[in-house]
């Protein structure tokens, strides 16, 4: 190799890298671990994954408290967290970004979970999920003016709601009611509840599903070992689609994601899939549901376009939790809680070339997990 | 079509207001600018958000009432020019505060206002004083309080009352109502708040108190010991008056420092303890005339040597509670102790404590949580019960062991029903389980078939927010603690008191209340809020020396600096009229459990270690203070889960040995060097 080809290739090596460098994003992450009263940042620079910090949270050092839902302002300015355990109520705290500094807290309802912020009225609904009150209390969703921490207003929804997501105009915020079996819309503007939708397929199959009632095996079905007043679906999740005209309720106890048409408010699709789907999410591109199967342990792919399931990997631990996917709908961010003293995790996906790329191990359950910002 | 124009609105409104905000500061103009309304009253504001021109800033808000539901307010919302006419009731009285908040994404940009809605509260409607008291000797002074309540019939503490009399020359109140007879006379006392009064005719008569004496039984005494000064008021021929105020006071040297004053408490009933050792004199003052006693306090002298009998570390995880029993069947002759773990795998250990100098685990159990808060033995040491909080499918609850060969542990039987939010604590009392669960109530599950448990009973508190952290049962009474709710004494099949038992447990009051609950039907017989909110763990206490009844109660708080803290000794010697007497309190460390063995106390102190205290005797005021502190013990280990920092859990007194589990190191077992056990001083 002459000395000038060899020059050549090495400023081409170097300029590569450069380049890459040039354009190469750091993402970062907030997830909690619910077991440890701990926050984790991550940072993801495309490649490996580095837990940049362990946020100690809560007040008291021998009680865990339970860090369980983590949401970041539209702003990226602060993040807020719900810690779960009371005596017996939990509170909604509020972070600053980067200090990652307590800032305050509000006492909510029993067991505050999922929560989101309206970017239309910058105010945050938050779901008492109310593990304590058995199956049979009716619990609500808190709205907190975020910037001064005060609880403006409860909503009464159904039984352990769960899941609190908002439309991207910010006008509508959804949840979903455990043993109620329901979806709840509530208006963000006025505060009121407007409409419920029961999340069973079953109920609209012949109209509306795209699933072939005939071919399912009911003998499968949960609903033998179920109370008679407990619905099999067990929805945990809600989530819109960017476009604001879908949203997609993930049933947790009958194995299947609902498409719900928002203007029609039927369902419109359903996705059969693996074991105890828990979370999902929706990519900003519109192309991409990604589904957490809590009891399978693994994430699936779903290409919303023609309803078909792309990947399902495997999650490298049990009990697979949340999912938050980049702006820039490149990549997915698992949460996965893992199994007693085992450590927690977040498993990072690569959606464009649907392979699974790294892990970060933080605290004992990971949960609730948050998409703070991309850096260049 | 209106939310249309909202939405729209909404979408513009980040650019336009931004500008705006650049040259125009918004704010909210109310009209009326304030309102005062009645419980239930209807009124009306306009609100309009305008720029500094006075002109509406086309921008929607949020009304609310704060605090919230006190006040209704109806729309929520203002039309997207930024006006509303707001409909508002209010709930509550007080001074209340109907807020705006314009709706904006950005946060600078949104701007906030608020008016006062004044609601009365009803109006008053009776002062009553509380003692009454028409006769008052010249020369002497009394303490009146007076109760308010308003036409709700509420206790209203809010209220100001003046106390005042009709003739100032005759008896006067200071600021703190007590009313001093100047001159022998009738004079009215009058109490007045807002406009509404209360007054009776008191008479101040002649003082006829020409001597006043002072006696105890005692001249010397150790610190803590609590003596009753009776002080006699005598008239001129040497009569008992009775029915005279007296006022007890004291000073005193101490026998440390370079003529330090010394610390000691007494009560308006002259009962006195001494905090440090010295010479204190007592006085009784009562018209003019006063008694002094001198009395010699020395030092309490019950300190003990510790010595470590065994250890167990524990190195890879938390440690959290412990149970140490004997032996049976054909494990008989040996001892065995279990811990649970801590924010970990799920486990518990079982370990042979028969030597406990080579005590050594001997089996471990291992369930679907991340914490085994609590592990509990029955009577007969044949069944365990193991908590379950952290489970990874969240159906928490318990699990029953067979634990007659406790080299060999078995699972009997797990019970989660209806206990998701985990269990924290458990007692194993009669073949029942009491499981606290969910941080809410405590189910009780008849185990007499350790494979088939079943729930019978329930208890749970119908207070606002209420919660329970922990029960202990004694005699078929169970002692819960309820953080603000305090400690409840529940009948669940109390012990029927019987004439013939002459064993201290009947000096136990609460039996002889007894007698309706059982574990099916848990029935309340009395109880003592906790106005901190701290109580966490309750132990029934027969003073062996004294008969009295206590609750002790133990808190868990803690604030930016750790844990803190301490046990309270509330005297249920009456239970219907519960009284806290005493506490012990570390001031630098955070109480946890307790035990009670004999006239000592065992009081697990996270990170102030063990601690040991004489109980014996009457018990008043600050027990820290006042030497009756036997023994302390840090359990450093540095092998230790968290090297060398001791985190005292709990503690359990087992044939003449002190066990306790610390969080950060494992189980321990240690004896007071002492040829006396350790028990009543």
């Amino acid at each position: 190799m002459s000395k000038n080809m060899k020059r050549t290739i090495q400023l081409i090596f170097v300029v590569t890298i450069m380049i890459n460098n040039l354009f190469a994003k750091d993402y970062y992450i907030y997830c909690t671990a619910e077991s440890e009263d701990e926050v984790a940042l991550i940072r993801f620079d495309g490649k490996v994954a580095h837990v940049e910090k362990r946020i100690p949270v809560g007040v008291w050092p021998v009680e865990i408290e339970g860090p369980h839902g983590i949401s970041v302002s539209p702003d990226g300015d602060y993040w807020y967290l719900s810690m779960a355990h009371g005596m017996p109520y939990g509170h909604l705290y509020k972070y600053e970004t980067g200090t990652d500094k307590m800032v305050d807290r509000v006492e909510l309802g029993l067991f505050p979970a999922t929560m989101g912020i309206s970017n239309a009225t910058g105010l945050l609904y938050i779901v008492n999920f109310n593990l304590h009150g058995g199956h049979s209390e009716v619990s609500d969703v808190s709205i907190v003016d975020p910037d001064e921490m005060i609880e403006i207003e409860r909503v009464e929804t159904g039984i352990m709601p769960h899941g609190s997501r908002l439309l991207n105009n910010g006008l509508k915020h959804y949840s979903v009611a455990m043993m109620s079996g329901e979806l709840y819309e509530i208006d963000a503007m006025t505060m009121e509840l407007k409409r419920t939708l029961s999340t069973s397929p079953m109920k609209k199959m012949n109209k509306h599903s795209g699933h072939n009632m005939k071919g399912m095996n009911h003998s499968k079905m949960k609903m033998n070992s179920m109370s008679h007043n407990m619905p099999a679906e067990k929805p945990t999740w809600v989530y819109p689609h960017p476009n604001d005209n879908f949203l997609y309720v993930v049933n947790n106890g009958t194995d299947n994601v609902v498409e719900i048409d928002v203007n029609k408010w039927e369902i419109t699709r359903t996705f059969k899939t693996d074991k105890g789907p828990y979370n999902c999410e929706v990519s900003q591109d519109g192309k991409y549901l990604v589904v957490t199967y809590k009891s399978a342990a693994k994430t699936g792919v779903w290409d919303l376009a023609t309803g078909k399931e792309l990947a399902k990997f495997k999650n490298t631990r049990k009990v697979t939790h949340g999912v938050v996917i980049s702006p820039d709908s490149r990549y997915a961010f698992v949460s996965v809680e893992g199994i007693g003293k085992e450590p927690g995790a977040v498993e990072i996906f690569d959606l464009k070339k649907l392979k699974a790329v790294t892990i970060a191990e933080i605290g004992k359950q990971a949960g609730g997990i948050a998409f703070w910002k991309m850096d260049n | 079509m209106k939310k249309f124009f909202l939405t729209i609105y909404l979408l513009l409104f980040s650019f336009v207001y931004t500008q705006e905000t650049i040259e125009n500061k918004f704010e909210f103009v109310f009209e009326p600018d304030s309102l005062f309304l009645r419980v239930g009253e209807t009124g009306s504001v306009t609100i309009k958000l305008v720029n500094s021109n006075g002109e509406l800033a086309n921008n929607p808000f949020y009304i609310y009432g704060r605090p919230r539901r006190s006040l209704e307010s109806s729309p929520r919302i203002s039309d997207s020019t930024g006006i509303a006419t707001v409909s508002i009731k209010p709930y509550k009285p007080g001074k209340l505060t109907l807020s705006v908040r314009s709706i904006s994404q950005k946060r600078e940009d949104r701007v906030y206002g608020g008016m006062t809605v004044q609601v009365p509260f009803p109006p008053l409607e009776r002062i009553v004083f509380d003692n009454p008291q028409k006769k008052l000797y010249l020369g002497t002074s009394l303490q009146y309080k007076t109760t308010v309540f308003d036409q709700a019939n509420l206790l209203r503490d809010d209220a100001k009352v003046e106390l005042s009399t009709s003739n100032n020359s005759i008896a006067e109140f200071d600021n703190y109502g007590n009313l001093k007879a100047k001159k022998a006379g009738k004079v009215k006392v009058v109490a007045t708040a807002e406009n509404i009064s209360e007054s009776f005719e008191i008479n101040i008569v002649k003082n006829p108190v020409r001597k006043i004496s002072l006696e105890t039984e005692k001249n010397i005494i150790r610190t803590g010991d609590v003596l009753q000064f009776s002080a006699k008021t005598l008239d001129r021929s040497g009569r008992h008056i009775k029915d005279i105020p007296i006022v007890y006071s004291y000073n005193g040297k101490a026998e440390y420092g370079i003529g330090l004053p010394a610390a000691a408490l007494i009560n308006s009933s002259g009962k006195f303890v001494a905090e440090t050792p010295g010479v204190f004199t007592i006085t009784a003052q009562s018209g003019g005339f006063s008694a002094r006693k001198t009395i010699k306090v020395t030092p309490r002298n019950v300190k003990k040597r510790v010595r470590v009998v065994g250890h167990g570390t524990v190195s890879d995880v938390n440690t959290s509670d412990l149970w140490v029993w004997p032996g049976v069947g054909k494990h008989k002759g040996k001892d065995f102790a279990a811990t649970g773990t801590w924010g970990a795998n799920g486990e518990a250990y079982f370990w042979d404590v028969t030597d406990p100098s080579k005590m050594a685990i001997i089996d471990t159990i291992t369930v679907d949580a991340r914490t085994v808060n609590d592990v509990k033995v029955s009577e007969d040491g044949r069944v365990a019960v193991i908590t379950r909080e952290g489970a990874s499918n969240r159906k928490n609850g318990f699990v029953v062991l067979d634990i007659t060969d406790p080299f060999n542990v078995k699972i009997t039987a797990e019970f989660n029903d209806d206990m998701t939010g985990g269990v924290h604590n458990v007692f194993i009392y009669d073949n029942h389980v009491y499981a606290v669960n969910n941080g809410r109530k405590y189910d009780i599950i008849n185990i007499e078939d350790p494979y088939n448990p079943f729930r019978v009973g329930r208890y749970e508190l119908d207070t606002p927010g209420h919660g329970v952290h922990d029960v202990w049962i004694e005699d078929g009474i169970a002692y819960s603690s309820n953080w603000a709710d305090g400690v409840h004494a529940v009948d669940v099949g109390g012990i029927k008191f019987n004439e013939k038992n002459r064993s201290k447990i009947k000096y136990n009051p609460l039996l002889a209340m007894a007698g309706q609950g059982s574990p099916g039907n848990p029935v309340k017989l009395a109880g003592m809020a906790d106005p901190n909110g701290h109580n966490h763990a309750a132990f029934p206490f027969i003073s062996q020396s004294t008969d009295k009844f206590y609750i002790i109660a133990g808190d868990e708080w803690g604030n930016q600096f750790g844990m803190a803290g301490g046990f309270h000794f509330l005297d249920f010697t009456d239970p219907k009229n519960p009284k806290e007497s005493a506490v012990y309190q570390v001031p630098e460390a955070g109480s946890h459990n307790h035990w009670v063995h004999g006239d000592t106390l065992l009081a697990s102190y996270y990170q102030g270690g063990l601690r040991v205290v004489d109980i014996s005797g009457e018990l008043m005021g600050d027990i820290y203070s006042q030497g009756r502190e036997i023994a302390f013990f840090l359990s450093s280990d540095p092998d230790g889960f968290m090297a060398n920092r001791p985190n005292v859990w709990g503690t359990m007194p087992y044939k003449g040995l002190i066990y306790f589990s610390d969080m950060n190191n494992g189980l321990w077992a240690i004896k007071l060097e002492d040829d006396n056990r350790f028990g009543t001083n």
